[in-house]
C-alpha cells in the first residue's frame, strides 16, 4: 500500500493536481510580503525546526507544515490540505554548523 | 530594475566566534519562485557566486510538471567535491522583493542529492549584477544586458 507521500507524489507526478479546477496551471502565490516578515520571524521559533524541511505561508508569517525529509513534508501539507504551490518551501540547516 | 534582499538570518544556538560573538548567522538565501507546465512552486534559496549551475532539489520537477526522462544530463561536483548528477529542463523563474518583480525563462538543473536550491551563475546570476552589501547585511540585484525576462 503507497504511503501519503507516495501518493501524493504520484498525484503530483501525473499533473492531474496541479491545475485549479478550471484546468488552468497554478499559479504562485502573492509574495510581495514574504520577504519582510520572514526577516522578522522569531529566532527562537526558527531554532526548533532546525534540519527540517519547512514550509512558510506566503505572507512569511508561520511555518505552517514540517518534516525530516522532503517527502515528509509533502505528506504534511497534503495531510493539512495545502497544496505545495500555496507556500514557500525551505531547508533550514541545523544551527550548530557553519555553512561552507 | 534592481530588487533588494535581505540577508536572512539565522538563529544560532550558540555564539559564533569568526563573528564577534553574535548569535546568528546571516546568510544569502532569497525566495524564488519555479515555474514549470503544469504548476509553480516557491522555495528558498541560496545565492552562490562559486556555483556554476543554478541547481533544485529534483523532486520539484515533479511538483512543477518538468519532464527529467529525456532532459539532459550532466555532472557536477559539491564544495567537498562530492559528485553528483544533475538533469536540466527548461522552466521560468520568478523573483520579487514586494517593490519589483522579475520573470526570466532559464535552464536549470535538478538533482536528488539538493536540499536547498543554490541559485548560481547559469540560469541566475548571468543576468544580474549582484551586489552583497556586508555592512548592511543587504543584496542588490540589478538586471543586465542579458536579462531574457520581463
Amino acid at each position: 500500500m503507497a504511503s501519503a507521500a507516495e501518493s501524493f507524489r504520484e498525484l503530483a507526478l501525473s499533473g492531474a493536481n496541479n491545475m485549479n479546477p478550471n484546468g488552468e496551471k497554478l499559479e504562485p502565490p502573492d509574495l510581495s510580503h514574504y520577504e519582510e516578515n520572514r526577516s522578522k520571524f522569531p529566532p527562537e521559533e526558527l531554532l526548533k525546526y532546525a534540519g527540517k524541511f519547512v514550509a512558510f505561508s506566503p505572507d512569511g508569517l508561520r511555518i505552517v507544515a514540517s518534516g525530516d525529509s522532503w517527502e515528509e513534508l509533502d505528506a504534511d501539507l497534503e495531510a493539512k490540505g495545502i497544496h505545495f504551490s500555496q507556500v514557500v518551501s525551505s531547508y533550514l540547516c541545523p544551527g550548530d554548523v557553519s555553512c561552507i | 530594475m534592481s530588487l533588494h534582499f535581505p540577508y536572512t538570518l539565522v538563529p544560532m544556538p550558540y555564539a559564533v566566534v569568526s563573528l564577534g560573538g553574535r548569535w546568528s548567522r546571516p546568510r544569502p538565501l532569497i525566495t524564488v519562485s519555479l515555474i514549470g507546465p503544469t504548476s509553480a512552486h516557491s522555495i528558498d534559496g541560496r545565492l552562490d557566486t562559486g556555483a556554476d549551475d543554478t541547481i533544485f532539489p529534483e523532486r520539484l520537477a515533479a511538483v512543477i510538471g518538468a519532464d527529467l526522462t529525456v532532459a539532459p544530463r550532466g555532472q557536477a561536483t559539491t564544495a567537498d567535491m562530492t559528485p553528483i548528477s544533475v538533469r536540466y529542463a527548461h522552466v521560468t523563474l520568478r523573483l520579487t522583493d514586494g517593490k519589483e518583480r522579475c520573470e526570466w525563462p532559464a535552464w536549470v538543473g535538478f538533482s536528488p542529492r539538493i536540499r536547498r536550491p543554490l541559485l548560481g551563475f547559469a540560469g541566475f546570476l548571468q543576468f544580474f549584477t549582484a551586489t552583497f552589501h556586508g555592512d548592511r547585511e543587504q543584496i542588490e540585484l540589478t538586471i543586465n544586458g542579458l536579462y531574457p525576462g520581463t
